[in-house]
């Protein structure tokens, strides 16, 4: 994708003026230097290759049409056929799925931010005894992976619909359900995240907001969350890509043809044209499913940059 | 407006065995501007804390006028508190930062806006309502911190080292405009410095604190003049005091090396009574005067380095003579620090005799370390 298409690292420095008689290298600088320096941008071009040109097939692709896309696949289409669009809004259902799939995230994103700022807050101000224990059940869901999550999550979904009241909202085939799955999921790297996070607010401000009369509410929603937005603005965005690209959850949650999400969707689509071949709709619901991610990454490069980097690093 | 009042205040911090504020006696008159100063880990910090309740009191209490505040938390105290860093809200306007805690309290936005700018005026701060922090100089920050204490109009002011982020010129005129800013308001204030010049000039009086535990409370000149122990009197003025440990001999005189001290007949009498033949001798650099070597008694130097202000001119040596090693042992610092007429400085390496004026040494016990009264 976007980032992937880095710019070769500058080239070494060539020895100053004063530095070692001509002839005598030193290790490590000159030559090696910008070997090496080739040697990476080389392999990062290559890399950014890989990745961009299949995307790029695609976008052309899904402009041709299938008898075009059928004799060269390769070549460039004589016109824009918006009609593999239309087909693919509509006749395959695309419209729904996107629109599922917003009304989902939007939940699931909101859920997983607002949850994972206040528990990460009070792990990281607040001592009580079991905070570390906490923490660590947290940051254990980490290396816990979906697939083995799957069928005890599908249970305990369906269970969940025969809950009293609110089992009507919830239970398998349901928007809030794959919501609350998707939370749940992006809860450990949420938590682990904006806890070193608020760790690094400096705790005078916490301290002025005290003595300035905030209650504990009043001091995390008025001065320490927007005292993280950096933090909140670089996590939306990361789980947001997270939540849009989910696949393998809403295929156990959601059954129901019309409750479908857009990747889903696509899975289908690619499964039911797949004889039937008209590849170019497919593509078409591809580059739809793919535009509100590229819009974003494209936005925000250097906050999910960040973001990720500084998840890693602390 | 407020008396404030520590009783026997104490605070130890968990898995700590000697408190960081030990037993705190001290009464701070209304609208009084007290100073707590004091080497770093001395508990100046903890007590200010304690009485903004930002730090627990184990043992003791404290009141704000009569109120017992010691379990209240920090929002009912009516105490407004400027932090060290100034601890600003980033993502408010100056205009906001300063109405902040007024719109917490649930102020009519007409009152908190009036409230605001008469501060802004005070502090010159209109021009920058709308600015972020970020976008202002150490110098703004610091008077935006000032002004969110002074919006509350509360009943104590509290101070954390609010000068010591700024530069040496800025901190100076910054100094003068809080004491005169404080006098017009008259507002209770306790002011926590390490500096013991902030705490000279702008104290109405200044609580030494050492190790937890109160030295003295007394007007800056008092503490100057009588300090009621060694530490005090080595910690308060710059240059430092010269200290040192002298013996004492036959004829009303303590010695030390060659160096040569009177000792008045009142003091003899109390270090006698002690069981004790040594005395701890301070004078101040302005009580030394250089005199010939063919007087009775004074103190030999060696010159190591002459400071030259224009006013004043400092000089830095050490003990000179044959016992010099023994004297360097029982000084408190290596150096002795004499003023002297700025235009009739001594040169270095050069070897004075100086002479301490009579009845401006400072006598201390040697076993207590408490002040000797002449």
């Amino acid at each position: 994708m976007a980032k992937d298409l880095v710019t070769p690292p500058p080239t070494a420095q060539r020895p100053s003026a004063g530095g070692p008689a001509p002839g005598r290298r030193q290790p490590g600088v000159g030559i090696g230097a910008k070997a090496v320096g080739i040697l990476n941008g080389g392999f990062l071009l290559l890399w950014g290759l890989i990745t961009t040109l299949p995307l790029l097939w695609a976008i052309i692709s899904s402009f041709k049409t299938n008898g075009e896309f059928r004799t060269d696949p390769m070549g460039f289409p004589s016109g824009l056929e918006w009609d593999n669009f239309a087909r693919a809004w509509s006749a395959a259902n695309i419209g729904q799925y996107f629109l599922n799939s917003v009304i989902v995230v939007s939940m699931s994103l909101t859920m997983t931010m607002l949850f994972g700022a206040m528990g990460a807050y009070v792990l990281a101000r607040y001592d009580f005894p079991g905070n570390r224990i906490i923490y660590f059940g947290f940051v254990g869901g980490l290396v816990l992976p979906v697939f083995l999550a799957l069928v005890p999550m599908f249970f305990i979904v369906r269970n969940l619909g025969d809950l009293p009241f609110v089992g009507q909202f919830l239970g398998l085939n349901s928007y809030f359900s794959l919501a609350l799955v998707y939370t749940a999921f992006s809860m450990p790297f949420t938590v682990f995240f904006l806890t070193a996070f608020f760790r690094t607010l400096p705790t005078a401000v916490a301290e002025a907001g005290i003595v300035d009369g905030c209650s504990h509410f009043s001091l995390f929603f008025r001065v320490m969350l927007p005292m993280a937005k950096p933090g909140l603005i670089s996590l939306a965005l990361f789980n947001f890509l997270g939540h849009w690209n989910q696949y393998v959850l809403p295929l156990v949650i959601m059954q129901d043809s019309d409750k479908r999400v857009l990747a889903q969707g696509l899975g289908v689509l690619a499964a039911q044209t797949g004889f039937r071949a008209d590849w170019t709709a497919l593509f078409a619901g591809l580059v739809i499913a793919l535009l509100p991610v590229l819009i974003v990454y494209i936005l925000f490069q250097k906050r999910i940059q960040a973001g990720l980097t500084a998840g890693v690093l602390k | 407006m407020a008396t404030v009042t520590y009783d026997k205040a104490t605070r130890v911090y968990p898995g700590q065995d000697t408190p960081a504020v030990d037993s705190l006696d001290l009464a701070i008159e209304d609208g009084e501007f007290l100073v707590l100063v004091g080497p770093s880990g001395c508990g100046k910090s903890t007590s200010l804390r304690m009485l903004a309740g930002l730090e627990e009191v184990d043992a003791g209490s404290i009141r704000i006028g009569e109120r017992d505040v010691t379990h209240m938390p920090p929002k009912d105290r009516d105490i407004a508190m400027v932090f060290q860093n100034y601890a600003l809200y980033p993502h408010m306007t100056v205009a906001a930062n300063m109405g902040f805690a007024l719109k917490i309290s649930g102020t009519p936005k007409a009152e908190i806006q009036r409230r605001v700018l008469e501060a802004a005026k005070l502090l010159d701060l209109v021009e920058y309502l709308d600015r972020k922090p970020k976008a202002l100089s150490g110098g703004q920050r610091q008077r935006v911190a000032m002004g969110r204490a002074i919006v509350r109009e509360p009943q104590v002011f509290l101070m954390d080292e609010p000068l010591s982020n700024l530069d040496a010129k800025l901190r100076v005129s910054t100094r003068t405009q809080i004491a005169s800013l404080q006098r017009r308001l008259g507002i209770t204030t306790v002011y926590v410095t390490h500096d013991q010049i902030e705490a000279m000039t702008m104290g109405d009086r200044v609580c030494v604190l050492k190790d937890g535990l109160l030295q003295q409370v007394d007007t800056p000149l008092n503490l100057y003049d009588t300090p009621a122990n060694v530490f005090v009197a080595g910690f308060i003025g710059s240059p430092a005091m010269n200290i040192a440990t002298f013996d004492i001999i036959e004829g009303g005189r303590a010695k030390l090396g060659e160096a040569d001290v009177s000792v008045p007949r009142s003091v003899l009498t109390k270090v006698s009574d002690e069981g004790s033949d040594l005395v701890t001798i301070g004078f101040r650099p302005e009580s030394l005067v250089p005199v010939s070597s063919e007087d009775v008694g004074g103190i030999p130097v060696t010159v190591d380095v002459v400071e030259e202000l224009g006013s004043d001119a400092f000089v830095y040596g050490h003990p000179a003579g044959p016992k010099a090693a023994e004297q360097t042992d029982r000084m408190r610092s290596d150096t002795v620090i004499a003023r002297v007429e700025p235009r009739m400085a001594p040169a270095k390496g050069e070897k004075i005799v100086l002479k301490v004026r009579e009845g401006e040494s400072h006598f201390f016990s040697v076993k207590t370390g408490e002040r000797i009264p002449q």
